[in-house]
């Protein structure tokens, strides 16, 4: 699988939730050359695009960019890898009960 | 592998903001690529995943003609995409450095192709030109 084939995948819930606007991977600094496992997607129920590295919490500027983004991405959340149950071709369905998370990078 | 900042862990990777479109270093310092796209490994597409299963790594970096499946969708062939194994990212930071050279990625096969069978065959082609080299000494290697 190639990571394109997720981005811009539609997810679902019960329902339509949103599309996948980016993906997170994490990594332990202090084992070199640890592997980045997929920690989870970043779900943006209204638009398909990157944010643009707003999601970063420190990010405010330039003022208007980073609220036209922030609104066009608001909503977001994100759900971790153990909440999917199944990936197809452009589409994601999440387990019953999955649990939204803070899509902000600390 | 490392990032750029400090090294607490652990470390978030977002594919938009820290890998997609990175220009790729090699261990000497010289662009050799750009990502395009991330090899994950084996992930059960199309059935259910059970709960417990391990999440996908990042297996390789590729590069390759992106531009056009990105504009009307749809994805490159496979054979197009060119591989950088993971294994050999040492840092990611503003560019992603490589801990190998380029010559031992397929990514400058191209480049390679040409030297040795071009520009190599041109006389003179095969060797540095005369007093370059003591000049790119005096600047610094540069």
């Amino acid at each position: 699988m190639i990571i394109t084939d997720l981005l811009r995948a539609r997810v679902f819930g019960p329902d339509f939730l949103g599309f996948v606007s980016d993906v997170r991977f994490s990594f332990d600094t202090s084992s070199i050359g640890q592997p980045a496992q997929l920690y989870g997607i970043i779900v943006s129920p209204h638009a398909r695009s990157s944010s643009l590295g707003f999601e970063r919490s420190g990010v405010r500027s330039p003022w208007p960019i980073a609220a036209l983004v922030r609104w066009r991405h608001r909503d977001s959340f994100l759900v971790r890898w153990a909440d999917i149950e199944r990936i197809d071709v452009n589409r994601i369905q999440l387990r019953k009960g999955f649990e939204r998370g803070s899509p902000s990078l600390p | 592998m490392t990032t750029a900042s400090d090294d607490q862990s652990p470390r978030w990777l977002d594919v938009h903001l820290h890998l997609l479109d990175r220009q790729v270093l090699d261990v000497h310092g010289v662009p050799i690529a750009v990502v395009d796209d991330l090899e994950l490994s084996e992930v059960p597409a199309g059935q259910e995943i059970p709960r417990d299963t391990s999440p996908p790594v990042i297996t390789a970096l590729l590069s390759g003609p992106a531009l056009a499946t990105r504009i009307f969708g749809g994805r490159p062939p496979e054979s197009r995409m060119v591989r950088t194994p993971w294994i050999a990212v040492r840092e990611v930071g503003v560019v992603i450095k490589l801990s190998v050279g380029r010559d031992t990625q397929d990514l400058s096969w191209t480049e390679r192709w040409v030297r040795d069978h071009v520009i190599g065959r041109i006389p003179g082609g095969r060797h540095t030109p005369k007093g370059e080299h003591a000049q790119s000494n005096d600047r610094g290697g540069s």
